[in-house]
């Protein structure tokens, strides 16, 4: 199931994931001893949230490449952490809520790894360390007394503290997700924890009022409130899954558009996805938002499609070999077919400029975008490290350090540094 | 939905009669009273289905929850057959029947089950709502609602844009050949037409066009100065042009199409009589794609300019391809796109295009396959199978 993630983002070592894993395990043991000993209460209850848990979990799917969801999971969970009211005698106390997510998040990942799909215990126990984090806040902000019984009085403060719970499990989850990020793929911080706010306000804001929504329901109408929630957002999950697919569909034929210029013998095998896998990693290190790296990543892949309509072949696919005349016109070429398809305009912008030297583009104006810099870069860099040429970063580092300023953006070089430094390598 | 629920059901047809009338103003007025009858009779007929099945109506819902949620997705039932059968009369008076049965398919199959369950929520926002949030709950439920708006018109445009890369990709591999230019795009429609004519179902359809868009996108492979060479090619060069299909499938291998796709562009250039290539297939072995493509990829070439011969009219080339009939190409396939240029016709490409090069000796196009030079077909006595 697992989308196939941008480039450069394999490499992952596990890193704080142990602190998290760790974290929601002693959490979810905790819990689970004394619910052991102060009894379970309210059977059907737990047997209906705990099998919504696990089948959300098992059916989770990731958003935009690498963020993995599971928007049932999440909403359900989040219900039985606020439950209250008329048809429970009681409402289940944070223990039992903790325990009986971190069984059935378990038991959904189960399968999963059975069946040779991605199970992703860090991202599985993030969301337990959130859910658990909204049924502390709903218990410790909602009164005893306090229950559905009809009036408004009564349910706006319920209303406003779920709002409360979900606002901190959101919060909570955005925080750890974007320290993930920094850790992982070396975004600066305040970025990673802006695109984690950005996807927290669209799905984030979906599950958590599907969540608040399956709460008041099951507190007024008990569990007949669940196929009311759960159906619409199958289905909603369905239309999401049919959309990451057609997005897949669409990654792939960007980048077999890509290697057109490998079957023609204008680059070697996988120059263009070692030059796209460093685009995106400068790309990372200067915090792009998530639109456009994807543009970035695009543009990269294809910025030597314009060459298809030059003669014929230069030897090796090595572009620096040929005139900058026929590079930008190349570029020209390649942008003004990428923006006749009418989908992939910012892509076409960033390639029309990819060939641009600093001193002429960029440092005297200030449309030409910064991704234009990084595919420069990039290219130069992998042209000369890459394949048949090879030579050591080190010397490659000098040769464009040479160029600084003059041939090559000053922060995109400054970042190349940085990301080479960190032991960036093909 | 949730009016059933709140109000009752008289209220719901009243609602459903103050929404209609809440239509743009530049809408005929024939048409606005059709709509707003439509609803109000569709709305009635739920709303009829709500009482007879005798469910609960404002606080009833916490007593008989079960019966609220069958009387709501009956009452959803029956608004949707009324007004799919109101909105068949119209058509079918309108248009005819033909219309009618792909109004069905494509409208109201695919939507009745989301309808249907959309309205589930309609039940909860009922249920908020006496809960004691009020008008609360509308606001609640409206976000899971634009969400799942917001997922459908994603995976619209998302599609649009996949097209328009694949688009895009034709456009990188045409730009060596000015010749060839808009032929993978007509050969797209031309395989639509007649896919549409064999009724394929609508995943096969697409990866029909799809294929006929990507038939030649192997061609990259092949050096400029051979696809543009005029007069005969070598044997080395001929191998060179050989090569395409299987470079195609190199190309788009990775693209999580139907695997039709892929065999279609690898085998475009096989005959029935098995003398293509890349694999030498005859008859019915050649994957079903593959065959109607090689008859419209044939087609569009024939009617189109070529650098060493001028196009030919869309007549003459039908009687070529029935000629050929037997030879290069699956003889029913080859009726069945005959009766579909004749009724629906063909754009030809050769007014978009540069004149010939008298100069060039006259030769064959990889694309022509000796069509029509006489070799071959001499069973023309045989009927049409």
């Amino acid at each position: 199931m697992s989308a196939a993630s941008g480039v450069g983002n394999d490499a992952r070592g596990l890193g704080s994931g142990v602190v998290i894993i760790g974290a929601g395990m002693v959490l979810g043991v905790v819990a689970l001893l004394m619910t052991l000993r102060s009894g379970v209460t309210n059977w059907p209850f737990v047997a209906m949230f705990g099998l919504l848990i696990a089948v959300g979990e098992m059916v989770q799917f990731n958003v935009d490449g690498s963020r993995n969801r599971a928007p049932i999971a999440t909403s359900a969970a989040l219900a039985y952490a606020m439950l209250g009211g008329s048809t429970l005698d009681t409402a289940p106390d944070v223990t039992q809520v903790m325990a009986v997510t971190w069984l059935a998040t378990l038991a959904g990942l189960v399968p999963r790894a059975i069946a040779g799909l991605s199970a992703d215990l860090v991202v599985a126990n993030r969301r337990f360390i959130s859910v658990a984090c909204a049924a502390v806040v709903f218990a410790a902000v909602v009164p005893e007394d306090l229950n559905w019984n009809r009036s408004w009085q009564h349910a706006v403060p319920l209303l406003l503290a779920m709002l409360l719970a979900v606002l901190s499990a959101g919060v909570i989850d955005a925080l750890v997700g974007a320290g993930q990020a920094t850790e992982r793929l070396s975004v600066p911080f305040p970025a990673a924890l802006r695109d984690e706010l950005v996807v927290m306000g669209q799905i984030g804001m979906a599950m958590a009022l599907g969540g608040v929504l399956l709460a008041a329901g099951a507190s007024l109408i008990g569990l007949w409130a669940v196929p009311l929630v759960v159906v619409p957002l199958l289905l909603t999950q369905f239309a999401f899954r049919r959309y990451a697919s057609a997005q897949r569909t669409y990654r792939t034929t960007v980048r077999s558009m890509a290697r057109s210029t490998e079957i023609a013998g204008f680059s070697s095998p996988g120059q263009n996805v070692r030059t796209a896998t460093l685009a995106v990693a400068l790309g990372n290190d200067l915090g792009l938002t998530p639109g456009r790296m994807e543009a970035l990543e695009y543009a990269a892949l294809l910025s030597g499609v314009g060459q298809l309509a030059l003669a014929d072949p230069s030897p090796g696919g090595a572009s620096l070999l040929r005139t900058r005349e026929e590079r930008q016109r190349a570029a020209e070429i390649g942008a003004s077919v990428i923006e006749r398809s009418g989908v992939l305009d910012h892509v076409a912008e960033i390639v029309r400029h990819s060939n641009d030297p600093y001193r002429q583009g960029r440092a005297n104006n200030a449309d030409i975008p910064v991704e234009s810099g990084i595919v420069n870069v990039a290219l130069a860099y992998e042209q000369l490290v890459g394949e048949g040429s090879g030579q050591s970063p080190d010397k490659a580092m000098e040769s464009i350090g040479l160029g600084i300023g003059a041939e090559y953006d000053p922060v995109v070089v400054e970042s190349l540094r940085r990301v080479i430094g960190r032991g960036f390598r093909f | 939905m949730s009016v059933y629920v709140i109000a009752g059901p008289a209220a719901a047809v009243v609602v459903a009669g103050i929404g209609a009338l809440m239509q743009p103003r530049d809408v005929p007025l024939m048409k606005r009273v059709h709509n707003t009858s439509q609803r109000i009779l569709s709305a009635g007929g739920g709303a009829l289905t709500y009482i007879l099945l005798d469910a609960p109506v404002g606080d009833g819902v916490f007593a008989h929850p079960f019966q609220a949620i069958l009387g709501v997705t009956a009452a959803g039932v029956v608004h949707q057959v009324v007004n799919a059968v109101l909105m068949c009369m119209v058509l079918s008076l309108e248009r005819g029947v033909t219309v009618v049965i792909s109004f069905i398919r494509e409208v109201v199959v695919p939507t009745a089950l989301p309808m249907l369950g959309y309205g589930l929520l309609g039940v909860l926002m009922a249920v908020v709502w006496l809960g004691g949030l009020g008008i609360l709950a509308g606001l609640l439920v409206m976000v899971p609602l634009v969400v799942a708006r917001w997922a459908l018109t994603q995976d619209e445009a998302e599609r649009a844009a996949q097209a328009a890369a694949m688009r895009a990709f034709i456009e990188v591999i045409e730009t060596k050949d000015l010749y060839t230019r808009g032929h993978s795009e007509r050969v797209s429609q031309g395989v639509g037409l007649l896919g549409r004519h064999l009724r394929l179902s609508a995943d096969r359809q697409q990866a029909l066009e799809h294929a006929g868009l990507l038939h030649d996108v192997g061609k990259v492979g092949v050096p400029t100065r051979i696809i543009r060479k005029p007069g005969r090619l070598d044997d080395s060069e001929m191998d060179a042009i050989r090569l395409h299909p299987a470079r195609g499938v190199e190309l788009i291998g990775n693209i999580p199409f139907l695997e039709e796709v892929k065999s279609a562009v690898l085998h475009h250039h096989e005959k029935y009589d098995g003398t293509g290539y890349p694999a030498g297939l005859s008859g019915t072995s050649i994957p079903y794609f593959a065959r109607i493509i090689g008859i419209v990829d044939a087609f569009d070439s024939l009617t189109s300019t070529r650098s060493y011969r001028p196009a030919r009219s869309v007549e003459e080339t039908l009687a070529i391809l029935e000629q050929d009939r037997l030879t290069h190409f699956d003889p029913a396939l080859v009726n069945a796109f005959v009766h579909v240029i004749r009724t629906r016709g063909w754009v030809a490409a050769a007014e978009q295009q540069p004149a010939p090069d008298n100069s060039a000796d006259a030769t064959v196009d990889h694309d022509d396959m000796s069509l029509g030079s006489g070799g071959g077909a001499s069973g023309s006595a045989a009927g049409p199978a």
